[in-house]
C-alpha cells in the first residue's frame, strides 16, 4: 500500500512539477520491461492467486519469492541510470538479503505483529510460521532474525484504516519509486507544451 | 446513439503513445514495486 501510495503520489508530483515548469511530462522509459513480468509471475502464483498459493507448500513459495526478486534486481540494474532507479535497487536488495538471510520468507517482529494486529488475530499466529498463504513474511522474535534491522519492523500509524508493517527496504523502493516518477522523464528539446500527460 | 459513437471514436483517436507508453510504464512499475516490497499489510484486521 505504502508503495502503490508512492506510484500515485510521485506520478501526481511528475506531473504537476513539469507542468508547473512548462514542459510535457514524459513517463520514464525502461529498458527490457519483460524482465519485470518474467519476475512478478512467479510471486502472482504463490502469492496473490489464491487459486495457485494454495497449493503451494512454503519451501516453493519461498524459491518463488527468491527467483521473482533475483529477476527484478537484474531489472533495477539494467535500469539503473533512472532517476531513482539506484534508491530502489537499494531497497530491493535490503529486503532480498533479509529474506535469503532468513530462510526465504521476510521476518515480521513479534514487536510489529503485536503493534499491527490485536490479540485475538495475534493468538493464532505460531513463531516461526508463515503468517497466511498470501503472506510474504514469517512471525519472528527479534533475537531470532538475522539482520533484523532489515526486517518488517516499522508500523503504519494507529490513527490510518488501513495497517501494514514495513522494513526499512520498503522505504528505500517507496523513495525510488517517488523519485523516479518525479523526475525521471526526458525532456526533449524546445518543447513548449503544458505538462499534460 | 450514433452521435454517442462518433464521440467514442473520436475520444479513442485522442489515445496517443504518450497515453500508452504511460499505462505501460505504470503497470510495469507496478509489477515492480509489488514484486520487490515484502510489506505485510492486514487491511482492517488490525
Amino acid at each position: 500500500m505504502i508503495l502503490l501510495t508512492a506510484i500515485a503520489a510521485g506520478s501526481l508530483a511528475g506531473w504537476g512539477y513539469a507542468r508547473w515548469s512548462g514542459v510535457t511530462w514524459q513517463p520514464p522509459v525502461f529498458r527490457a520491461s519483460w524482465l519485470v513480468a518474467l519476475g512478478f509471475l512467479p510471486q502472482l502464483m504463490a502469492f496473490y492467486l489464491p487459486q495457485t498459493r494454495r497449493l503451494l507448500p512454503d519451501d516453493l513459495a519461498s524459491i518463488s519469492l527468491i527467483c521473482s526478486q533475483l529477476v527484478l534486481l537484474v531489472f533495477t540494474f539494467v535500469n539503473r541510470r533512472l532517476p531513482g532507479m539506484s534508491i530502489l535497487m537499494l531497497g530491493l536488495g535490503c529486503n532480498l538479503g533479509v529474506i535469503v538471510a532468513n530462510g526465504g520468507f521476510m521476518p515480521l517482529t513479534v514487536d510489529a505483529a503485536v503493534r499491527l494486529v490485536d490479540q485475538t488475530v495475534l493468538n493464532t499466529l505460531a513463531v516461526g510460521e508463515r503468517i497466511s498463504s498470501a503472506s510474504k513474511d514469517i512471525l519472528l522474535p527479534e533475537t531470532q532474525i538475522l539482520l533484523p534491522w532489515l526486517a518488517d519492523r516499522f508500523v503504519s500509524p494507529p490513527f490510518q484504516p488501513y495497517r501494514f508493517a514495513f522494513s526499512l527496504g520498503d522505504v528505500l523502493i517507496a523513495a525510488g519509486t517517488f523519485w523516479l516518477l518525479l523526475v525521471g522523464w526526458p525532456v526533449a528539446t524546445g518543447t513548449t507544451i503544458s505538462g499534460d500527460a | 446513439m450514433k452521435n454517442t459513437i462518433n464521440q467514442f471514436v473520436l475520444s479513442l483517436t485522442k489515445i496517443n503513445k504518450t497515453h500508452l507508453q504511460f499505462v505501460l510504464m505504470l503497470l510495469t512499475l507496478i509489477m515492480l514495486v509489488l514484486g520487490a516490497s515484502a510489506a505485510e499489510d492486514v487491511g482492517g484486521h488490525g
